[in-house]
């Protein structure tokens, strides 16, 4: 019998596991699922929702407990400190070896970190928000604090942003960039966003960034001054600036595996070392000729990320083809799906921009503007979108007037709901 | 976590089963026990009847109108904190407006118009077999033959008809005061349903069997009137029968439990476990047009969508297998679709249906390598 060892249990870890196991009976394979963080794999991405007792911990957890149990998939709640690939083992903190025959590296990714001034002094009221212990912190603080300032005008900043407004907080928002989130909407929509986030009662304020930390005797944060030379005083300080890659662990284990601003893995997800691969928001993948290494710490990506290296793991002929992109989120009440290339088009790429005249629905679609001016990529703002249906339109290389003739067929409103788009106002820009 | 504060406290004990949920609960569980046998004598012990006066005071014309006033002003209420909650969404904003007209006539004000103008009591809302007695001949007797009429139609053709159409939510979740009240001043409890598969296995059973025992008493009750002067015997079991459903199933389950657990063990507990009449759209259901239907990929497991639904379906599990799916016990709400932070579920009536798959994550994971 072969033991399988992974080590993470996010969703690229569990999904492997399941998918390993679809494939083995409990003869055939052992499969060890360590985590140091939680003994059952939760949603990371429904964090938010326990902040704001929309849900109790227990459901963020997407599989029954029992499940584990039923799929003969041991779960080992540990810290693993080393790697042995030509011994084939695993250290955990305890001392405790396991072997293995194939490992996955999927440890996730941590919250990036810059060395603020006045960082090193901070004992207690700087929070991220990723991880279950970020949970409990944020919860701990804001039962006793009246203010927080959140740094980071992306996905998890909004998101914590929402949370402490819903706990009475007063939140100010530091977001360093002219408009929300430049990384995937255009500026007509992320000041939109940015107006809409102010409507719940946030004080954004945009440009600016964290510059300095300052804390009482016991190194609890009392304020922070700002780039622009404002003081915020604060209990509270969330820093969401982006995620990093959680590999430094494997920096100095016996035998170090490539890193290269994550684990670096192949189209099969393997490995610079034998019978150990990554998957999810770990690892990069090298893409050679097609592209520079692909770093997507997302929900999705690690998901499949997951599956496929399961099916490597197995010997299938995995070669990982990145999909057309799309994700989706939620800034308060607004809805967003993006799918194909909304972001860094090269100059002369056209952007179809739709506006409703009194309801917060946006489209943007981008396309070529040659020939029969062939669509890339669309960002939909305030109402639901089949992005499956908007993907194929991209693959089958569909152009323009096609997509607007048909739009409406992507749309995924509910019954009664469904936004006319009869009214949108229509505006073309030329990147 | 809970909101700071002393209405912070209030408003997530109330809806996790704290202290307040409980005394709730023991309230509205005295409140039915005065209607139901206030003036009657339990054990030899009298019981006061305090609605009774105060109907009359309102110039009702008996306690259960004034019990119908209670019923109309939670659904209204409750109907407002939907519009609150929900305005942005155009379905649960025309459902929630259907659900309260309906309440508030024909549930409310055309039965007690009919006794004004001395005519039978009679709810357009219900229909056999939900109202049981609407297909006993003593009921069909009394009733004039317009309602005759309606009742047989609506209970034999349009109820099914719609129901393959649109699936039971067109009942359940619009019209029915059982569910306008679950949908309304229940919405707060929702999230209470138990979502275990054991829940699920005793659903199946026990609703199809409070089906089954409604179609039985119903037949006996009519073979009872037909032929029961020649078998006093037989007459015996199905009046007995007749008055064990009315205590158990209309008074205990639909009248008394349906209500009364909605602090501690979520809103629909009648509607799922034992409403003959969903039991029948449920069937119905299953080969109809409705389905939800899921976007393929695009699930982050977040699990709103299982803990809102008030019928216990783990609708996370769809979601993230990425199957559409039709479940009998569903009553289209559609709070699984508002509640989802990606917009990844929608209701629909449509052909071709997807061949379904019945998921339960356990059941499907544990199958999968055997």
């Amino acid at each position: 019998m072969k033991q399988y060892v992974i080590i993470g249990n996010g969703v690229a870890g569990a999904e492997a596991a399941l998918e390993l196991r679809r494939r083995l009976s409990p003869e055939e394979g052992r499969i060890l699922l360590i985590s140091d963080e939680s003994p059952y794999f939760f949603s990371r991405t429904a964090l938010m929702y326990a902040f704001m007792d929309r849900l109790d911990r227990r459901d963020l957890e997407p599989y029954e407990r029992k499940v584990w149990d039923i799929q003969k998939i041991e779960r080992v709640q540990a810290r693993v400190v080393d790697l042995d690939a030509s011994r084939r083992c695993i250290t955990l903190e305890s001392g405790e070896e396991l072997s293995f025959d194939r490992c996955l590296v999927a440890t996730g990714a941590s919250p990036r970190m810059v060395p603020f001034e006045g960082l090193d002094a901070v004992e207690d009221g700087l929070v991220h928000f990723v991880s279950l212990d970020d949970l409990d912190a944020c919860e701990r603080l804001a039962r006793t604090s009246d203010r927080a300032v959140v740094v980071g005008g992306g996905l998890i900043g909004v998101e914590l942003v929402e949370c402490f407004l819903h706990h009475g907080l007063e939140v100010t928002f530091l977001v360093r960039e002219p408009y929300f989130w430049p990384a995937a909407l255009a500026a007509e929509e992320g000041e939109m966003i940015s107006e809409h986030i102010g409507d719940h009662g946030v004080e954004l304020i945009h440009g600016e960034e964290l510059h300095r930390i300052d804390v009482d005797e016991a190194g609890k944060i009392v304020a922070i001054q700002t780039t622009g030379e404002r003081t915020l005083p604060t209990d509270i300080l969330g820093i969401c600036i982006g995620v990093v890659p959680t590999v430094d662990w494997l920096r100095d284990v016996t035998t170090p595996p490539t890193l290269k601003g994550g684990l670096l893995v192949d189209r099969s997800f393997a490995t610079s070392l034998d019978g150990v691969y990554g998957a999810g928001d770990c690892v990069v993948v090298d893409l050679g000729v097609d592209g520079p290494p692909k770093h997507e710490p997302i929900w999705y990506t690690a998901r499949d990320h997951g599956r496929l290296a399961a099916r490597s793991i197995l010997g299938d002929d995995v070669r990982y083809e990145p999909p057309v992109f799309y994700n989706s989120s939620k800034f308060f009440d607004v809805e967003y799906t993006t799918v194909g290339a909304v972001q860094d088009l090269p100059p002369g790429t056209g952007a179809l921009f739709r506006s409703h005249p009194d309801k917060l629905i946006t489209q943007r679609i981008l396309h070529a503007t040659d020939g029969e001016r062939r669509v890339l990529g669309f960002n939909m703002l305030g109402s639901r979108w089949d992005h499956r249906l908007l993907q194929r339109w991209i693959e089958e290389r569909r152009g323009l007037n096609f997509v607007r003739r048909h739009l409406h067929e992507a749309q995924f409103d509910v019954e009664f709901g469904r936004a006319n788009l009869e009214k949108m106002n229509e505006k073309e820009i030329l990147l | 976590m809970r909101q700071k504060g002393a209405v912070g406290w209030f408003k997530h004990d109330i809806t996790h089963r704290g202290i307040t949920a409980w005394i709730l609960f023991v309230l509205l569980a005295l409140m039915y026990f005065f209607f139901y046998y206030g003036g009657r004598t339990l054990f030899g012990a009298p019981i006061p009847d305090p609605f009774t006066p105060i109907a009359q005071g309102l110039g009702m014309p008996h306690k259960w109108t004034f019990y119908g006033l209670l019923y109309t002003i939670a659904v209204v209420a409750g109907g407002v904190l939907m519009f609150r909650r929900y305005g942005h969404n155009r379905y649960q904003v025309v459902r929630t407006s259907v659900v309260i007209f309906v309440q508030v006539t024909l549930a409310f004000a055309v039965p007690w118009i009919l006794l004004i103008f001395e005519q039978p009591e009679f709810y357009f809302s219900y229909l056999w077999p939900l109202q049981i007695e609407y297909f006993y001949p003593s009921t069909i007797l009394e009733m004039p033959l317009p309602f005759l009429l309606y009742s047989l139609i609506g209970s034999l053709l349009i109820v099914p008809l719609l129901g393959v159409f649109y699936g039971k939510r067109w009942y359940c979740s619009w019209v029915c005061g059982c569910g306008g009240l679950a949908n309304t001043a229940g919405e707060p409890f929702r999230h209470l349903s138990t979502k275990s598969s054991a829940s699920w296995l005793f659903e199946k059973w026990s609703v199809h069997l409070t089906l089954l025992l409604a179609l039985l008493v119903t037949a006996l009750v009519v073979a009872s009137w037909a032929v029961g002067q020649h078998y006093p015997r037989f007459e015996e079991t199905a009046v007995s029968l007749q008055s064990f459903y009315g205590l158990i199933v209309v008074t205990m389950l639909s009248g008394i439990i349906g209500v009364v657990v909605y602090p501690i063990g979520g809103t629909r507990v009648w509607c799922r476990f034992f409403c003959p009449m969903a039991a029948l759209l449920g069937l119905i259901q299953k080969f109809g047009r409705f389905r939800i239907t899921v976007k393929d990929d695009m699930c982050i497991s977040c699990g709103l969508c299982t803990k809102y639904c008030e019928m216990g379906i783990d609708v996370r599990a769809y979601a993230q297998k990425n199957q559409d799916f039709v479940r009998a016990s569903c009553v289209g709400c559609g709070l699984c679709a508002e509640v989802c932070p990606r917009g990844v579920l929608r209701l629909e009536n449509r052909m071709p249906r997807d061949p379904q798959e019945t998921l339960t994550m356990s059941s499907l994971l544990s199958r999968s390598y055997q």
